[in-house]
């Protein structure tokens, strides 16, 4: 948007009376402003900042030893495989779950459905650290959940302190948000297009691969955009119910940097999980580009 | 939340309806941006600064207050210490504001005396922080950079009543208020016999796999003590107060150990965080031996959350453990309110709530006590070592999380 209106402005510019157009343009760019302020001066300038900070090392001169390490200390290697593992099984957890649900509340009537669209908000406005420790309560090795299935003779697997451990609570804290997201997308969606479809015989499987994921895609992908984000840079799980080995990169970056101190590789890895958010982020990006294009 | 408005935002603009009065629009945009974009710039500063503004405002207000910041860290067991102590003192003194900055252990103390030395570098001063308070390690490191500034009793009457060793050790530069020491905590139900021996106690812990827990060293000084314990086990016991790096190389034998243990600790190879993160497991009875802080353990017995059965001991030679020190920044103005609350700290109702409260050992000697705290303390006082090896501490914690825990 920004660039066309640029173009309309340069196009412009040589005639001494200001079109309405141009005076649009013009107004859509500074109420643009502002908001661009904001996000220079409390994300952009921050992130070239630390992306300096990262290069230096340490003795004065500036390399990428900071980038070496992150690939080539065995801990810190498996600390990014783990985070990304524990991302994309969440990220796909969560679509798996949230999608039925949106789906069931959108297509279904009755009390069920009352009763879930009632309470699937709930995790939403309980506090985080409140959440995890209820986590650690239920899941722990003699929490009561592990006491309740004792009684039949089952023993309940590690949970807490363990990758599982992290993926439930980001499911807990993710779910109530996409399940949102998506209802409000399917709500979107007319019934008479899946009805008439259902009408000319088309099976269940095909209704949802044809009709409601196209049709939904655009906020599929920003909910997705918004799990993988969260999960990535999630801090409080992890660093409560999380292994102590391998780490998510946010708590072994609180680790380097209050720590152990140093404050360049910490800049180089909040540098690099930044990147690794930035692929998503210009996907989405492009993703929605190109449908303005075609509007256009 | 907040991004996620963003992509929301951003649509109407797409087709920017012709607003009646644009203007106002735009005006009312923009202000209201400029006004976040006012708090953000400021935030920093405000943030540093609203100790001392805050401080001040109400020294105005008053006329005559004096107000000056007291930064401290630990537990949370310390911030009740000295939410307990500051009404005290304020009753008996309403011209001293004492002004407290809590910083929870394990999320950068440190920076607090990095402050104080830039401050200092930098000649502004004290850096807004007067009082400090923490373990040995900054009492060496300030006299050595010069930042401390020594105590007397002229000034503080009641060091008097601290042991004149103690206050020979650090050359009055800093002021041992209590102390506390690493102990183990055990569940009487199973261990009949604990180790009293550091051998002892490695090889019960494999002979017991998994009723052994100790927490990540980065997160609290009960596993620090422990990692330290072992790593310095085999090593002359000069070296506990040596903090050139040249003894690392000794180490190797010391994380060897503790890989070894590694399985045989809870859950093959879990370290929990923070000191309180073993407790809860020894709570619930999933360990049955730990490392804890004696003044944490003996509080939540007093409190009831640990159950009766859980029993100390102290091993010999003894886990880390010493006093904690007061330290006056040198550069402070406000030393006379400081000198006075200083005083206050070292008298003996003050270090009756240490006892009480917090389960501490008194920084003043025992003489002092009224005789039914003296018997508390017969004997255990000198169960512990201090260690002094300066910034080899992180070097530990880092060589633990690369070798231990990620082995």
């Amino acid at each position: 948007m920004s660039s066309k209106s640029l173009i309309d402005a340069g196009k412009v510019s040589g005639r001494k009376t200001i079109s309405p157009e141009t005076k649009q343009s013009l107004l859509g760019l500074a109420m643009v402003l502002p908001s661009f302020a904001i996000l220079l001066v409390v994300v952009i300038i921050p992130i070239i900042q630390s992306f300096f900070l990262s290069l230096s090392n340490g003795e004065g001169g500036y390399d990428l030893s900071r980038y070496t390490y992150l690939f080539t200390d065995k801990g810190m290697r498996s600390n990014i495989i783990f985070t990304l593992r524990v991302t994309v099984i969440t990220c796909v957890l969560v679509m798996l779950v949230s999608y039925s649900l949106a789906i069931y509340m959108r297509f279904n009537q009755g009390p069920i459905v009352n009763l879930i669209r009632k309470t699937y908000m709930i995790p939403l406005f309980i506090p985080g650290v409140i959440a995890t420790y209820g986590l650690i309560n239920l899941l722990g090795n003699h929490g009561w959940l592990a006491r309740l299935i004792g009684l039949v003779g089952l023993e309940l697997p590690r949970i807490i302190f363990d990758q599982k451990g992290i993926i439930i609570a980001n499911l807990w804290f993710n779910i109530p948000f996409t399940t949102m997201l998506l209802s409000s997308a399917l709500a979107g969606i007319p019934s008479s297009v899946i009805e008439s479809a259902k009408d000319v015989g088309v099976g269940r499987l095909t209704l949802f691969t044809k009709f409601i994921f196209p049709l939904s895609y655009k906020t599929f992908l920003v909910a997705i955009t918004f799990v993988f984000m969260g999960v990535i840079g999630s801090f409080t799980a992890p660093y409560l119910i999380g292994p102590n080995s391998p780490q998510m990169l946010g708590v072994s970056m609180q680790q380097v940097f209050s720590v152990f101190q140093e404050r360049e590789q910490a800049a180089a890895i909040a540098f690099f999980s930044f990147l690794l958010c930035s692929v998503l982020g210009a996907f989405y990006i492009r993703s929605m580009a190109e449908e303005e294009k075609a509007k256009m | 939340m907040m991004s996620f408005k963003k992509p929301m935002l951003k649509k109407p603009m797409f087709k920017m309806p012709v607003f009646k009065k644009p203007l106002f629009t735009l005006l009312g945009v923009a202000g209201l941006s400029m006004s976040l974009l006012a708090g953000c710039g400021s935030g920093g500063d405000t943030s540093a600064s609203a100790q001392s503004g805050s401080g001040q405002g109400k020294a105005a207000a008053v006329g005559e207050t004096t107000s000056f910041n007291f930064y401290f860290t630990g537990s949370q067991n310390v911030k009740d210490l000295w939410d307990t102590l500051k009404p005290m003192f304020e009753e008996e003194h309403p011209e001293i504001d004492v002004n407290m900055v809590y910083i929870p252990s394990g999320t950068g103390a440190e920076p607090t005396y990095d402050r104080i030395k830039a401050a200092k570098q930098a000649g502004k001063g004290s850096g807004d922080i007067d009082l400090y308070e923490d373990s040995i390690t900054y009492v060496a490191q300030g006299t050595k950079d010069g930042i401390w500034s020594q105590v007397s009793e002229s000034d503080i009457p009641n060091l008097s009543n601290v042991s004149a060793d103690t206050m020979k050790d650090v050359d009055n530069y800093a002021i041992p208020y209590r102390s506390s020491a690493v102990v183990l905590a055990y569940d009487s139900t199973k261990v009949s016999s604990p180790p009293t021996t550091l051998d002892e106690l490695l090889s019960w812990i494999k002979a017991n796999p998994e009723q052994f827990a100790y927490n990540d060293p980065s997160t609290g000084g009960s596993g620090s003590s422990f990692v330290q314990t072992i790593v310095y086990k085999d090593l002359p016991e000069e070296d506990i107060h040596n903090s050139d790096p040249s003894v690392m190389e000794k180490w190797e034998s010391g994380f060897n150990t503790l890989k070894e243990i590694g399985p045989f600790v809870y859950g093959q190879g879990i370290y929990p965080k923070k000191n309180q993160g073993t407790l809860d497991l020894l709570m619930n009875g999933e360990v049955s031996i730990i490392p804890a802080w004696s003044d944490m353990v003996l509080q939540q017995l007093n409190e009831g959350l640990l159950p009766d059965t859980i029993k100390m001991q102290q091993i010999t030679p003894g886990f880390n453990g010493g006093p904690t020190y007061l330290m006056v920044n040198g550069e402070s103005t406000k030393k006379e309110a400081i000198n006075e609350f200083l005083n206050f700290v070292l008298s003996p109702e003050a270090q009756a709530v240490i006892v009480e409260k917090m389960n501490g050992f008194p920084g003043i000697e025992l003489s002092n006590m009224p005789q039914e705290m003296q018997d508390k303390f017969d004997g255990v006082a000198d169960g512990f070592r201090t260690f002094n090896i300066g910034d080899l501490g992180t070097e530990i914690n880092k060589r633990w999380q690369s070798d231990v825990a990620a082995q």
